[in-house]
């Protein structure tokens, strides 16, 4: 049992910290009325994905996808994944930033950085 | 292959390019960085237009590809036509939205920048067929969107703002996993290939990610419930932005949708649901919010949501060619409608629907308004209609009723609430003007005007003559410059539009047609005559509307297929509203109308789609071929027509209405335009003669539904103080015979009906016009507060004495006849009971009219009544003419009768027999002429004897005052005039009859809408946190959907 | 043109008949009240007394000129039915202008006087003309329900709306009557006469006992006059269109009388044994018992008796 825990692959482990961590990411912000906490769990579960993104990538024992020549025998990292992670991670970044100057100005506006002070409009 | 200025990838490459620029000319001059500003805008226009353009002549798709390297392993942009469309759109969108917005960006370099940006996001994602990349330019949009919400920093901006990143955030989670699942899945993220690929795509993971990557663009169209962020975006975002949002922001996720929908083949339905959901609902909370804003937003939800149920639903349907036509439009409508409500909605800077009548102050604007609002609510000529025609069709041709009726709902709460907030526009409460230069106004102008162009070409599409079919909107808006003109020359000039009209319109018709031709044309065209007595006012909308409503009446007479009989009918059905609409406090009154006759118009769209779908063709003759269908047809038909009519229990429309419109229109719609109603019936039903044993059931009910009708109508008559309200419903009693004559569906029958209606027309306008007369010098519609006046109204009093003998059959007079081939008919048909019933109706109608001859014109005078004045000319001149022809027709019933039978007799065999005067059926005769001459004769009797013995007898005069009134002489009108609850001991017995159980149901049914768009509003409870749950709960339900499925 | 100068002098003639007999019925019946009562009464001659007497006014009173009009239009109205009414059958002299129009024609121009006498007794400005209207307005109403489903169960019998035609059907036999072969119908009729008389139970419109309401309270004098040659005329032809309709018609002025009188004497007969129904009751007893009859009447000639 245990054993058989230690020999799971790398990238299965990756994968499911990664929905793990999308998890927590999603629960920090349906649960935290402070708006950096909501922030912070955006960022993880941002964070979650890009792990994710990595793992699907990933095969296990497979080098890094830089060719040279052309052996079959070779098992390559797609590359791919990892092309988007890049870019992913790069606009979590502006978005994260988006954010925190909202909260910011939120704070500026109303004093406060409760979202239940963001409720002004409904229905 | 592709010209390289107008390669669309340039898009891109110039806005990288400015970008640098912007910041950097920005430093040096504000002004020069504003002109590159517009010009890049300008070129994404040029660009899009000319890819536009060159495909349209017939050039391939343009494929850009990146990276010389072929598809699927490099990024590749297409440029069909499909796309060239949208992406000059949002690009035309995007140029107009900056000049309006220009005020604000050009204060900050950065923020022009991130314009453009967006823009350029919105064209990346039209343009890229890679799921990636799409993501990409998704976040690059979203981005900007953040920001631009956001700047002017108010409270309620950064609250939206903020939840609006909170479910953006989301939706581009469920994206990006998704679009790596199907990565894992496939090895590939081009489009293409994925769809080449679909079967590796049907296993949990695969699934998963399909469903992801929907929710994701879903959730960006927000759907219902998961969208009051989206709501708080649109009411509070600077309207500048909230337009383009709307329009530009939906229209590219909506694109990505349609080039994703070959992904999501078993998931169409779960689409068309939320689109549909999301449509009906939106429409029925937009009828609780008095917000502008938010309501615009309702609106765009809604629309919205009916595009991507369109889009699922034709997918299904393998219409390629009516998919674009309906897509196209629908979208083209929603895109330029919404963009310009939403600029307006930011001029007029009155967050509160019920505060908008400072438009009024402001004509320009306020036609605009107008203009778009129906634009909106999808009526014609706008594309929306000619998209809502094709889609019902199609729908109905594939058996989507369920679909077809949600539609229609949302259509007409959607219309509903449009409506009632150009009903607060019009309502006299704020009385400071609207500020706003023509600078201002521009982009909304060009909106209206691409409307109407597209109306037109929309109109070309579906193999129409726009300069016929359309001449009425047309012939209002060249009425419309006339503004400034006083009120005569209006009239002269409507006199002389419509009488050309008539003179070319009336020669080409025949038979039925001609005689509808004579009650429509010439009819309205004399009754015209009488609005001149008002001529001293502006009326600055009353003549092209009438010049609208009248044309409309004439093209429906030319109409020879259901959609051009249906297009005039919408034209009338939009004209006389706005007519109504125009009277002092008509706001409920005419927003009831608009209900009804829109209700009213669907059904008639329901009926039609689905004879056509039986016989593939839209000539109003193919009904003869119908056989599956024909009783729901006529049934749907017939809802509609008796709404028009109106029919007992839709019948509620109907009195507010004639009580508040303008006195002289009232005789116009009362005695003109009810007929359009019957027109239909008739129109209809000559061509289904054959098919009459099918429908023999509904044509019982809906005889003993119009003898019903006859008699509630005349019952709650009697009992009204308001002169206009009793003659209203007067009206529904007399339409009640008229439907009765039709459901006899026998020769005689329709004789009948028709000559009832003919003489509907002439008594109802001679007594409306002489009321107008009655009203114009009394100033109030409560028939106890006048009395006497027929002293100093005598030619009023005779018109409406000669009015009421013809309404209520006493021979000599034409009333008589109708009666008599009622009678008969109905004996010939051995509709037995049905002919006591309607006896006793037509006596019934004798107390309201003595009611209203005596309390009017007889007993008591007032005393601040003692100097009124006789009419205004104009209102008299065409009474007496009315006078003069319905004393022709008496004398000579068989000039009606025989044009009458003839036109009928091609459909059904005539069971009359003409020998000179006289009128023969199988029961009766009649001589009408001999009748009057012997009444005329018989008269002389007691003539000669009352001239006799005044020459004897010393005949005086006596004052008011002088009767014997129980040993006492009275001193007061009031007291003495007899006419306060005139029947109160009739009340007493029969008044349980007539308890106004039609208007507690309507009334309460509309209470349940507003109540029901309460409950479903619940979920908006402006917390951020709340609308994330719903997010992830809706992909939660969309899953379980997906698997249940 | 002689056929016509003829008819219009037979017309005449049927005119002169019709008003000497109503106003001696109406006499007789007075007279019959005032034995019944145990008074003497008037003489017989009474009414021809009272026209003369209203004739000869010097004076009276006009509130304008449709005022003036009203009893011209009461008149005339009388005098119409009965030209529309055939009096004798099989007797071109009695045939008035029946050729003119069908029973329809009759039952609509009964309302022409009527009509005519409420505009004019309106411009009076006597709040009791009104009144008195209105009630007798609601009361036709409904007495013409039943007498309608009694006139729509003819048509079906007779298969025709020709009142001679339908009196021809009834002759031969007194088994031939529409009494005797529909009799609901002629109950339904008779019961609506009772309210076409206007006697009790059904008088509240004239009220002739109390307080004069109704249209007659202002006219004096001449105007007067004409409306009691006409309540002669016109009572006496709605006598003869029920003769005509239910009971065979007449083929002679003694037949003719007599039948006359008999159907008149029912509505004096109920009208001395009841109290006065007010309007609301009146209302509502013709659409009870007498319209169910009615449609009764309808219902067993369209499905039994054919």
């Amino acid at each position: 049992m245990f054993q058989d825990l230690l020999n799971t692959p790398l990238s299965t482990v990756v994968l499911i910290t990664g929905f793990i961590l999308v998890l927590i990411g999603l629960w920090g912000m349906l649960m935290h009325k402070n708006i950096i906490r909501i922030i912070v769990g955006f960022t993880l579960m941002d964070t979650g994905i890009h792990m994710v993104m990595v793992a699907i990538g990933y095969l296990t024992g497979g080098k890094a996808p830089i060719i040279e020549g052309a052996n079959k025998n070779i098992v390559y990292v797609d590359p791919v994944p990892s092309a988007l992670v890049l870019t992913s991670i790069v606009i979590g970044l502006g978005i994260t930033a988006i954010m925190l100057s909202y909260a910011i100005q939120i704070h500026k506006a109303k004093k406060s950085l409760s979202i239940d002070d963001c409720a002004e409009m409904k229905w | 292959m592709v010209n390289s200025l107008t390669n669309p990838l340039n898009i891109i490459i110039i806005t990288l390019l400015s970008s640098f620029l912007l910041p950097l000319i920005y430093q040096k001059s504000e002004q020069r960085a504003v002109n590159l500003f517009f010009a890049v805008l300008a070129a994404f226009v040029v660009i899009s237009l000319s890819g536009y353009l060159q495909l349209l002549s017939g050039l391939p798709t343009i494929e850009v590809l990146t990276a010389g390297i072929e598809p699927p392993f490099s990024i590749n942009l297409r440029f069909g036509i499909e796309e060239a469309f949208v992406t000059l759109a949002i690009n035309v969108a995007a140029l107009l939205g900056a000049w309006y917005l220009l005020p604000h960006l050009k204060t900050n370099a950065p923020l022009m920048l991130l314009f453009l940006i967006w823009i350029m996001g919105m064209n990346g994602m039209v343009m890229t067929r890679d799921l990636f990349n799409l993501f990409i330019f998704v976040e690059i949009t979203a981005i900007s969107t953040f920001v631009l919400i956001g700047f002017n920093r108010h409270n309620e901006t950064l609250s939206a703002g903020f939840k609006y990143i909170l479910a953006g955030s989301l939706a581009s989670s469920f994206l990006l996993l998704g679009t790596m699942l199907l990565y894992f899945q496939t090895g590939t993220l081009n489009i293409d290939d994925l769809v080449a690929h679909q079967s590796l795509l049907t296993g949990p993971i695969g699934t998963a990610g399909l469903v992801l990557i929907m929710t994701a663009i879903l959730i960006e169209l927000k759907p219902y419930p998961a969208n009051g962020w989206g709501l708080d975006v649109y009411q509070a975002a600077p309207t500048g932005v909230s337009a383009l949002i709307s329009v530009g922001v939906s229209a590219s996720y909506l694109f990505a949708l349609y080039k994703l929908l070959p992904l999501f083949d078993t998931l169409l339905p779960l689409i068309a649901i939320a689109g549909g959901l999301t449509f009906v609902m939106s429409n029925f909370m937009g009828l609780k919010q008095n917000q502008a804003t938010r309501l615009l937003g309702y609106s765009s939800v809604g629309q919205v949501g009916l595009l991507v149920m369109a889009l699922a639903l034709l997918s299904q349907t393998n219409q390629a060619d009516h998919y674009l036509l309906i897509a196209g439009g629908l979208f083209i409508n929603h895109f330029l409608a919404k963009a310009g409500l939403f600029w307006l909605a930011g001029l007029a800077a009155e967050k509160d629907i019920k505060h908008w009548s400072h438009l009024k102050q402001h004509p320009v604007i306020f036609v605009l308004f107008v203009v778009l609002l129906a634009a909106l609510a999808g009526l014609p000529p706008f594309p929306a209609f000619w998209a809502k025609w094709a889609l019902v069709h199609t729908l109905v041709e594939s058996q989507h009723y369920i679909w077809v009726g949600c539609i229609l709902l949302g259509s007409l709460l959607e219309a509903v609430y449009l409506f009632r907030w150009y009903g607060y526009a019009k309502s006299k409460t704020n009385e400071t003007a609207i500020v706003c230069q023509a600078r201002q106004t521009f982009p909304i102008k060009l909106m209206v005007a691409l409307l109407l162009l597209c109306g037109h070409a929309m109109a070309i599409n579906f193999g129409l003559q726009p300069e016929r079919v359309l001449l009425p909107v047309y012939a209002a808006l060249a009425m419309l410059l006339l503004h400034k003109q006083p009120s005569y020359t209006k009239a002269l000039v409507t006199l002389l539009i419509t009488g050309i009209f008539t003179l070319q319109v009336l020669p080409t018709l025949t038979g039925l047609s001609w005689i509808f031709g004579m009650i429509f044309l010439v009819g309205s065209w004399v009754l015209t005559i009488g609005s001149l007595y008002k001529g001293t006012e502006q009326r600055p909308s009353y003549y092209p509307l009438l010049v609208m409503l009248i044309l409309s009446l004439g093209s429906l007479l030319l109409a020879t297929t259901t959609l051009e009989f249906f297009l005039a009918w919408e034209f009338m059905t939009v004209s006389s509203y706005l007519m109504v609409s125009l009277g002092k406090n008509a706001e409920k009154s005419s927003l009831q109308y608009l209900a009804f006759s829109l209700a009213g118009a669907f059904f008639i769209l329901a009926g039609f789609a689905l004879a056509y779908s039986e016989t593939h063709s839209m000539q109003l003759s193919s009904f003869a071929q119908l056989a599956e269908h024909t009783v729901m047809i006529i049934t749907l038909l017939l809802f509609g027509f008796l709404i028009k009519l109106g029919g007992l229990g839709v019948h509620v429309w109907l009195p507010g209405v004639y009580t508040d419109t303008d006195d002289d229109f009232t005789a116009i719609m009362s005695s003109i335009v009810s007929k359009a109603g019957l027109f239909g019936l008739f129109a209809v039903g000559i061509h289904i003669t054959t098919q009459f044993n099918d429908i023999e059931a509904l044509m019982f009910v809906l005889g003993w539904f119009g003898l019903v009708m006859a008699l509630a109508g005349a019952l709650m008559a009697v009992f009204q103080e308001d002169v206009k309200k009793l003659l209203a419903y007067s009206s529904v009693g007399q339409m009640g015979y008229i439907i009765t004559g039709f459901a006899l569906t026998s020769h005689m029958g329709w004789v009948a009906s028709m000559y009832l209606a003919v003489n509907h027309v002439l008594y109802k306008g001679l007594i409306f016009l002489a009321i107008a007369g009655v009203l114009y010098r009394t100033n109030t519609r409560l028939m106890y507060k006048m009395g006497g006046l027929i002293k100093n109204m005598p030619i009023s009093f005779v018109s409406v004495m000669i009015g009421i003998i013809a309404i209520s059959g006493v021979p000599p007079l034409l009333g008589f006849g109708g009666k008599w081939m009622m009678y008969n008919a109905l004996v010939e048909k051995g509709w037995y009971l049905q002919t006591a019933m309607a006896f006793f109706a037509s006596a019934v109608a004798f107390l309201y009219l003595f009611r209203l001859i005596h309390t009017v014109f007889l007993g008591q005078q007032k005393t601040e009544h003692a100097d009124i004045k006789e009419a205004p000319i104009t209102l008299l001149i065409p009474q007496v003419f009315i006078m003069v022809i319905i004393l022709a027709f008496s004398m000579f019933p068989h000039v009606l009768i025989e044009p009458l039978s003839t036109a009928i007799s091609p459909y059904i065999a005539s069971t009359i027999t003409w020998t000179g005067h006289l009128l023969e059926t199988k029961q009766g005769y009649w001589n009408g002429f001999m009748v009057m001459n012997v009444v005329a004769g018989i008269f002389l009797v007691p003539l000669f004897i009352l001239w006799m013995l005044s020459k004897v007898t010393n005949i005086q005069p006596v004052k008011q005052f002088n009767i014997v009134f129980a040993a006492e002489r009275p001193e007061s009108p009031e007291t003495t005039h007899y006419a306060y609850n005139f029947y109160a001991f009739y009340e007493k017995a029969l008044g349980f009859l007539v308890k106004p159980n039609a208007i507690h149901f309507w009334d309460a049914s509309a209470e349940w809408a507003h109540s029901f768009g309460a409950a479903l509003r619940r979920f908006y409870t402006g917390n951020g946190q709340t609308y994330m749950a719903i997010i992830l709960m809706y992909l939660g339900i969309i899953y379980l959907s997906m698997r249940a499925i | 043109m002689d056929i016509w100068i003829s008819k219009i002098g037979y017309y005449f003639l049927n005119v002169g008949i019709v008003l000497v007999y109503g106003l001696l019925l109406g006499a007789f019946i007075a007279k019959t009240m005032a034995r019944v009562q145990g008074r003497i009464g008037i003489p017989i001659y009474q009414p021809f007394i009272d026209i003369l007497k209203t004739f000869t006014k010097r004076q009276a009173i006009s509130h304008g000129i449709m005022f003036n009009l009203g009893p011209a239009f009461r008149l005339a109205g009388g005098l119409g039915t009965l030209a529309f009414i055939p009096v004798i059958y099989g007797n071109e002299m009695f045939s008035n202008f029946s050729a003119a129009g069908d029973l329809l024609l009759v039952m609509y121009f009964i309302f022409f006087g009527q009509l005519g006498m409420a505009l004019g007794s309106g411009e009076s400005g006597h709040p009791y003309a009104a009144m008195g209207i209105g009630r007798g307005l609601a009361q036709m109403t409904a007495y013409e329900v039943p007498f309608t489903l009694a006139v729509v169960a003819i048509f079906i019998q007779y298969d025709t709306s020709s009142i001679t035609e339908i009196v021809a059907a009834q002759q031969g036999s007194i088994w031939n009557w529409t009494l005797f072969t529909n009799p609901l119908a002629v109950i339904a009729a008779m019961i609506a006469f009772l309210g076409m008389a206007a006697y009790p139970p059904f008088d509240v419109a004239m009220a002739p006992n109390e307080i004069p309401i109704g249209p007659p309270t202002e006219f004096h004098s001449h105007f007067l006059s004409m409306m009691q040659m006409n309540r002669a005329i016109f009572a006496g032809a709605k006598l003869i269109l029920f003769m005509n309709l239910f009971f065979g018609g007449a083929t002679g002025l003694i037949e003719l009388v007599f039948k006359t009188w008999a159907i008149y004497m029912v509505a004096i007969l109920v009208g001395a044994a009841f109290p006065r129904f007010r309007t609301e009751q009146a209302v509502r007893f013709f659409l009870g018992v007498p319209m169910l009859i009615g449609i009764a009447s309808v219902l067993y000639i369209q499905y039994w008796a054919q």
